[in-house]
């Protein structure tokens, strides 16, 4: 493992007529990671991630990657990384076999990564058919296969599942989980859906509105967010005035009596107190936080993924 | 080189080949049966400069509308598969890639030209002109059409590049097919600032009018057109680049 991460910004900042599309994002991506870059759509993900292979200029900050200045050793760093950005990229006219040849000779990788490729993503089948003919997730696909052909260093895939059903997503899936381990890969992907990013990444980037509201693993980010318990009273009104009394600091929600997080001893304590006061406990029950309202609570929006 | 290698293999399957004969097929026939007609209605039209002539002016139609088909069939794949971001994050940058795609297509309409010129050489025979071959006069021919070639591929390549409609780039090509057609009506201040006239002001034949009536005639190519053709390639070509270069994907 290197000593200096993988990509590294700094300020990083686009700005598109006087707004901040991009906003001071300090990115880090360590060696071996799979580091899901989350955002609802228009967050700024695909503009991050273009600023990092060079296709837009940032208007602040700087971008690191391999530990040297993209801005300086932009041609040695392309040559080590393979990307998917926004759709995939592809000669309609010419088959996926010959799209691979196209970008193969383009990054002067060897021919037998051709076939290599092809076969990750279940292609090899269809390699004959022109890229016209392909379904959505099938483009995907050969996208996916284009960025694989030199078996780069780094992999960035903006929206690797686009299109693709079911099975197709699991399948993609496990080749991104497996990339790190098997050709020691380090992959930055992102999404706007928070059950992809919780199935595949190590680590976690979340942007809104172009700042970088959260980074770090995913089991920190888990931790982060302690379960709250509620109290469901015959009689919340006096159950509440009762646990005011004895210095509990509840918040009534309709019937319900919610307590940020208690340990076991005093959730026992708590309904002691009730039932010694005749006020009948219904129910009590333990309530943790997903991913989506640890998301929520950081944007601070109550917005579908 | 291997960027120019890359061009010619993307082409493959767009038939831009087999289009480009058979556009220059329909111009030769046209011209066949022109200098036919006029060859039948005064023996002195069967020389090779009034052939040359007349090439020449059907080229000020058909080059300008068969470079924006090429080159935007060339230029038209980057677009719809959106590859430029693609190539751009490939050792190979995005100039290269506009020197191939300038190389590529300049290459094929030099072929046409080339084929052009064996049209005139065979037809001229075969009608049995009255001068022996003149290969000066030919090689002049296509060197006249080439620089005015260069320079319109470059406006072309620009426009198809920059804007993503391909209508745009074609409309392009048809206004300069019209010009090209009708440059001899304009003053020369004007025609020598329309690219599209170069292919007739470049031909090494030309038609002089007497009193009451006309002649063809041959000469060297004029050495300030020459520049002019030049100067307007790499300015369009340099323009262009820098252009679709700075835009972002």
């Amino acid at each position: 493992m290197s000593a200096s991460p993988i990509v590294e910004t700094r300020g990083l900042t686009k700005t598109y007529g006087g707004s901040n599309r991009v906003n001071q994002v300090g990115l880090t991506v360590e060696a071996g990671q799979i580091y899901g870059f989350l955002g609802p759509n228009g967050a700024g993900k695909t503009t991050t991630l273009k600023m990092l292979l060079g296709l837009i200029k940032p208007t602040a900050g700087s971008i690191k990657v391999f530990g040297k200045d993209l801005a300086k050793h932009r041609p040695d760093i392309l040559n080590r990384t393979g990307s998917l950005i926004e759709s995939p990229s592809y000669y309609g006219h010419l088959t996926g076999l010959e799209n691979m040849r196209v970008m193969q000779r383009m990054r002067n990788a060897p021919a037998r990564n051709i076939d290599k490729a092809l076969q990750i993503v279940r292609l090899e089948n269809q390699k004959h058919k022109k890229a016209d003919q392909y379904s959505l997730g099938m483009k995907q696909r050969l996208g996916i296969a284009m960025s694989l052909l030199a078996f780069p260093e780094l992999l960035i895939l903006d929206e690797p599942t686009n299109g693709l059903d079911p099975a197709g997503i699991g399948e993609i899936r496990e080749l991104i989980k497996s990339l790190p381990d098997q050709y020691g890969i380090t992959v930055l992907l992102s999404s706007h859906l928070l059950s992809e990013i919780e199935q595949i990444a190590t680590s976690v980037g979340i942007i809104s509105d172009g700042r970088l509201l959260y980074q770090g693993t995913m089991r920190s980010l888990r931790a982060s967010a302690k379960a709250s318990i509620r109290f469901q009273t015959a009689d919340p009104a006096r159950a509440e005035a009762v646990l005011l009394e004895r210095g509990y600091l509840p918040v009534a929600q309709g019937n319900r009596l919610t307590f940020d997080y208690l340990r076991d001893e005093e959730v026992s304590r708590i309904n002691r107190i009730l039932v010694e006061q005749d006020i009948p406990v219904i129910r009590i029950e333990e309530r943790k936080k997903s991913l989506e309202d640890i998301f929520l609570d950081l944007t601070g929006k109550e917005r579908s993924l | 080189m291997k960027a120019l290698s890359l061009e010619f293999f993307k082409i493959r399957r767009k038939k831009i080949r087999v289009m480009l004969l058979l556009f220059l097929a329909a111009e030769m026939i046209w011209a066949s049966v022109s200098i036919g007609i006029s060859i039948s209605r005064s023996a002195a039209n069967a020389s090779w400069e009034a052939l040359v002539f007349t090439i020449a002016s059907m080229n000020g139609l058909f080059l300008p509308i068969l470079s924006a088909i090429v080159v935007s069939r060339i230029c038209d794949m980057e677009h719809k598969g959106s590859t430029w971001k693609m190539l751009m994050t490939t050792p190979i940058g995005r100039r290269q890639v506009y020197a191939a795609k300038y190389a590529c297509a300049n290459a094929l309409i030099v072929y046409g030209i080339l084929a052009q010129t064996l049209f005139i050489v065979v037809f001229g025979l075969l009608k049995q002109m009255s001068a022996p071959l003149p290969p000066a006069l030919l090689a002049r021919f296509a060197i006249g059409t080439l620089l005015a070639t260069f320079a319109v591929t470059a406006l072309q390549q620009w426009l198809s590049l920059a804007v993503r409609n391909q209508a745009f780039a074609l409309c392009l090509g048809m206004v300069g097919g019209f010009v090209g057609t009708t440059s001899g009506l304009f003053p020369s201040a004007v025609r020598h600032l329309l690219i599209w006239s170069y292919y007739l002001d470049l031909s090494p034949a030309a038609y002089k009018y007497g009193d009451s009536s006309g002649s063809y005639v041959s000469g060297s190519l004029p050495a300030g057109l020459i520049v002019a053709a030049l100067l307007m390639a790499v300015a369009f070509y340099v323009a262009g680049n820098i252009h679709v270069s700075r835009q972002e994907v």
